[in-house]
């Protein structure tokens, strides 16, 4: 699906012109229908591999390693051939959603705007499309939702239209930044169930990036570990659970608030805590959690709505 | 819509300048800081200042006596350029207008830095109902357009060049003062000079001691900027014959002045008055903007 | 509503500071009113009561403000100390000047201003450096010297333009106020295209259009819908600042080009000392000051649906 070929990336302070070495030979190959989680502290370079991978990092940035997609290399295609790649096959879900959507434009457009096909279809269709894609991720009020503007609605709410957004081209990879990190407490189990779910439903690809070991183990078929700017460990959530290699994996094992003597089998949601739980048996938790959370949601989804329009 | 407008403008509070020790030192800071073009400026600066210092005694001619039989002459190397409509060497007057023309500003930046400063001050220090008292005379200063509070005050007190100066502050005090209190208020909240009122350190004292040094750049780089817009709006009140007066040699009556041989076909009075005027505003408003005052840059000129 | 009745009441507070100012000015000048108001003049014991009943003069000072605050409103401004003519008339007679002209400048700003900053903020390298670099100097000349350079190379030099006068009829009267309206606008214009540069390109670096990159939107909606669109609410308030700002530019201008507008009588009121006519030019003045403003908040209010949402609900 993807490979990803000794990636260095570094970046040029304009002012003092001194060059910082952000990435420093990511490789990374992921299965068609495989997700894989990439977790590390802050700074380590996770958000910066997702935009490699996408071909926007930052201005005065020097990039160099290949980035091979369904068999084409993303560093050098042109520029167009890369937004339809964009536009079609790789889907970005980032940290805060309210940043994310153009404030003054109505979640309709945002969806409309999103639809590779938009101008093929008549826009009927497109909007019964996008409401449909609404009701998928647990949205109710769909046509309240639709006119709604992003500040009046809750970042749970508004995580899912982007959840929404990107799945609705059935892309084969999705890139999710920390998708949870911005949200309360209580909806973050819930988005990543959500997003769990549906990713498993179209059987695609995915980078998870977070900064929360047990969250990634649960959505992940494999984890991958990154330290100042370098893949330090991957492997399955199991040997990462059970034989961490790396000194800073072992320390980040050591350092995770729940998750001491996990049972076999995973642990539950458990509303006060991130934690899903890293699931020995193949996606148990996460299947509860999900179930759980989807009822859930639509009574967080209407009660956010009701309060704010 | 001060809001609106410090977002779109990036409103930001001054870089509190570093200390170095040699001259040498500040020198280095100093140029990188203004740049090469700010250098330039700052020697324009410096040209326009050494004239009004001692621009009288350099003077080829009286700048104020001229003669019938001389009018309008062009250029030649008695007369570098030229002469006016009354006979008189402009070169001369150019040379002994910068002195007015950087007086009034003088007065009018001044009194805005000290009457701002302290109404911001006491609405920082004091809070609650002084705060919101001054807000609302501020509001009122707000609600006539400068030029027109300053023209006010000329109709009142007459025209002359402190009258026009004094008015012309007032009408800048609201600006200033709002800019200064929002870094100050940001002062104030630090947590040592809370510390400071805790151990009961007198109010006075406190603002006096830590949050006016700390507002300084600000209050500095705001005059810097303000001085540009004094020239031209002093220009202004000058042009419309409620500044100073003439015989005077001052660069916006030459203008005004100017006007009817301009439109006979003689530009020169006019046109390098004006000059005078804009390279002298350009070059004190690009160093104000270097030195960090974008906060004070946001308000745009009449 | 709520927010446009906040707006107002608050308008009609600072205007009623503002007319005591106007009013109580009479009274710090040097000497008594009358002294004030004659300057020196000789004049007959009847203009003399004239002027002391206009002024309502033997009554005690809040009855004064008060017949004088009520007078405005039935738009009766007095009589000029000078001519004795009817204020309100004398200065009904000027206003279309000023307003075609303000509304000339306005479209020149917007046109322009606006224009400029888009091209500049879009394209990048050489328009932007130099729409940058005209728009310091834009700033730095003042309004008067652009008027005489405008009228000393276009009228007197080439000779396209008439050197004074406001014409009759449309395209007179265009031809006229083209070169006044844009020595009006020139500083307005440079400011304008300055903040929309820079509104542009910080939206431009905003998540939300980086977003939009990411998510393979085509570049004409990136640019347009994402970028110059949501840039261009912080600069629809700075444009209406600046278009308020003409009120008091206009005088400088009027002054230059003998234009018969309200400013022009202004600045000749205040040489002549008539300072019945100052006051009430300049009472209209702040009046439209804060109208003007006011409406550029209510337009935001209506373009920003944030703003727009959040007093629906209130
Ligand atoms: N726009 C930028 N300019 C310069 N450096 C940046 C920029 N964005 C990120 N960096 C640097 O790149 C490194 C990696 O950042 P990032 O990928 O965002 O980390 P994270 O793992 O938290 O997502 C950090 O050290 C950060 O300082
Ligand atoms: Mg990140």
């Amino acid at each position: 699906m993807i490979d990803i070929d000794n990636l260095e990336l570094s970046i040029t302070d304009p002012e003092s012109g001194t060059v910082k070495p952000v990435l420093k030979g990511i490789s990374l190959s992921i299965q068609r229908g495989e997700a894989v989680g990439l977790v590390g502290e802050s700074g380590s370079g996770k958000s910066m591999t997702l935009r490699c991978i996408l071909g926007i990092e930052p201005r005065n940035s020097t990039v160099s390693g290949d980035i091979v997609f369904d068999g084409e290399n993303l560093r050098a295609l042109p520029a167009e051939r890369m937004r339809r790649l964009r536009a079609d096959k790789i889907a970005l879900i980032s940290q805060n959603p309210h940043a994310a959507l153009n404030p003054v434009l109505p979640i309709e457009t945002y969806l409309l705007e999103g639809m590779a096909d938009a101008h093929r279809r008549n826009a009927q269709a497109t909007r019964a499309r996008a409401a449909d894609m609404l009701e998928q991720v647990g949205i109710r009020s769909v046509d309240r939702v639709l006119k709604a503007f992003p500040h009046q609605l809750s970042g749970g709410m508004l995580q899912r239209v982007v959840i929404a957004g990107a799945i609705s081209g059935k892309p084969g990879l999705l890139l999710a930044d920390e998708p949870t990190t911005a949200l309360d407490v209580t909806t973050q189990a819930e988005v990543a169930a959500i997003l769990d779910e549906k990713r498993r439903d179209l059987g695609m690809s995915m980078i998870f990036v977070t900064h929360d070991l047990d969250l990634a183990a649960a959505v992940s078929d494999r984890l991958a570990v990154m330290r100042h700017g370098e893949i330090v460990e991957i492997g399955t959530p199991e040997q990462i659970r059970d034989s961490p290699q790396h000194p800073y994996t072992r320390m980040l094992m050591s350092i995770r608030p729940t998750l001491s003597g996990t049972p076999a089998g995973g642990t539950a949601y458990d509303g006060g805590s991130t934690a899903v739980g890293i699931p020995t048996g193949g996606g148990t938790a996460v299947a509860r959690v999900s179930a759980a959370g989807n009822s859930a949601s639509s009574v967080a989804a209407e009660t956010q709505i009701g309060s704010t329009l | 819509m001060t809001s609106n407008e410090s977002a779109v403008l990036g409103t930001q509070p001054a870089a509190t300048p570093q200390r170095l020790p040699a001259a040498a030192g500040r020198l280095t800071s100093l140029r990188r800081r203004l740049g090469w073009v700010g250098i330039a400026c700052a020697g324009i600066v410096a040209v326009v200042v050494l004239a009004a210092l001692a621009g009288q005694f350099l003077v080829p001619y009286d700048p104020t006596v001229g003669s019938v039989t001389q009018r309008h002459l062009g250029y030649s190397a008695e007369h570098l350029l030229g002469t006016d409509q009354a006979g008189r060497d402009i070169f001369s007057r150019l040379l002994a207008g910068a002195r007015t023309s950087l007086i009034g500003p003088l007065i009018v930046v001044i009194t805005t830095a000290v009457a701002g400063s302290a109404l911001a001050l006491a609405a920082v220090w004091f809070g609650g109902k002084t705060d919101a008292f001054i807000g609302r005379v501020l509001d009122v200063l707000f609600a006539f357009p400068s030029l027109l509070l300053a023209i006010l005050g000329v109709a009142i007190f007459g025209p002359g060049i402190v009258t026009a100066s004094i008015a012309l502050a007032v009408a800048y005090v609201p600006y200033s003062a709002r800019v200064i209190r929002s870094v100050a208020l940001r002062e104030r909240n630090l947590p040592y000079v809370k510390a400071a009122e805790l151990q009961g350190i007198n109010g006075l004292t406190i603002t006096l001691r830590h949050v006016l040094p700390n507002v300084w750049t600000q209050i500095l780089t705001g005059s810097t900027i303000n001085f540009g817009y004094a020239i031209v709006d002093l220009a202004a009140l000058s042009f419309l014959g409620l500044g100073i007066q003439p015989p005077a040699a001052d660069w916006g009556l030459m203008i005004s002045n100017g006007q009817e041989s301009l439109q006979q076909g003689f530009p020169e009075q006019s046109l390098y008055a004006g000059l005078c005027i804009v390279v002298t505003v350009a070059a004190m408003a690009y160093i104000g903007e270097r030195l960090g005052g974008r906060a004070a840059a946001g308000r745009s000129k009449q | 509503m709520r927010f446009l009745a906040r707006r107002l009441s608050a308008l009609v507070g600072v205007l009623l500071a503002s007319s005591m100012i106007v009013f109580g000015a009479l009274y710090l000048a040097p000497g008594s009113p009358e002294q004030f108001l004659v300057q020196g003049r000789t004049v007959s014991p009847e203009v003399l009561a004239a002027i002391r009943s206009q002024y309502s003069l033997d009554d005690p000072l809040p009855i004064r403000y008060w017949k004088w605050l009520s007078g405005l409103f039935t738009s009766d401004l007095g009589r000029s100390l000078l001519t004795q003519q009817d204020v309100g008339a004398l200065i009904a007679s000027r206003i279309p000047t000023t307003l075609s002209l303000a509304a000339f400048a306005a479209v020149l700003i917007i046109a322009f201003g606006v224009g400029l900053g888009i091209l500049a903020g879009t394209r990048g390298g050489f328009a932007e450096r130099i729409v940058i670099f005209a728009s310091n100097l834009g700033i730095a000349v003042p309004t008067f010297f652009a008027a005489l350079v405008l009228m000393s190379v276009l009228s007197v030099g080439l000779g396209w333009f008439p050197v004074f006068g406001a014409g009759d009829g449309v395209v007179d009267r265009i031809w006229h106020l083209t070169l006044p309206a844009l020595a009006l606008s020139l500083p307005a214009i440079a400011v304008v295209a300055r903040i929309t540069r820079t509104a542009i390109v910080d939206e431009s670096e905003s998540e939300h259009v980086l977003i939009a990159v990411a998510r393979g939107l085509p570049k004409r909606i990136i640019l347009w819908r994402h970028t110059v669109r949501n840039s261009l609410l912080p600069v629809s308030t700075a444009v209406g600042m600046q278009i308020a700002g003409l009120i008091a530019g206009a005088f400088v201008v009027e002054y230059a080009f003998t234009l018969d507008g309200i400013g022009a009588l202004l600045v000749n009121s205040v040489q002549r000392k008539d300072f019945a006519v100052v006051q009430a030019i300049a009472l209209i003045m702040v009046v439209a000051f804060g109208v003007v403003n006011l409406l550029v908040d209510l337009l935001y209010a209506i373009i920003d649906p944030r703003v727009r949402l959040e007093k629906g609900r209130s």
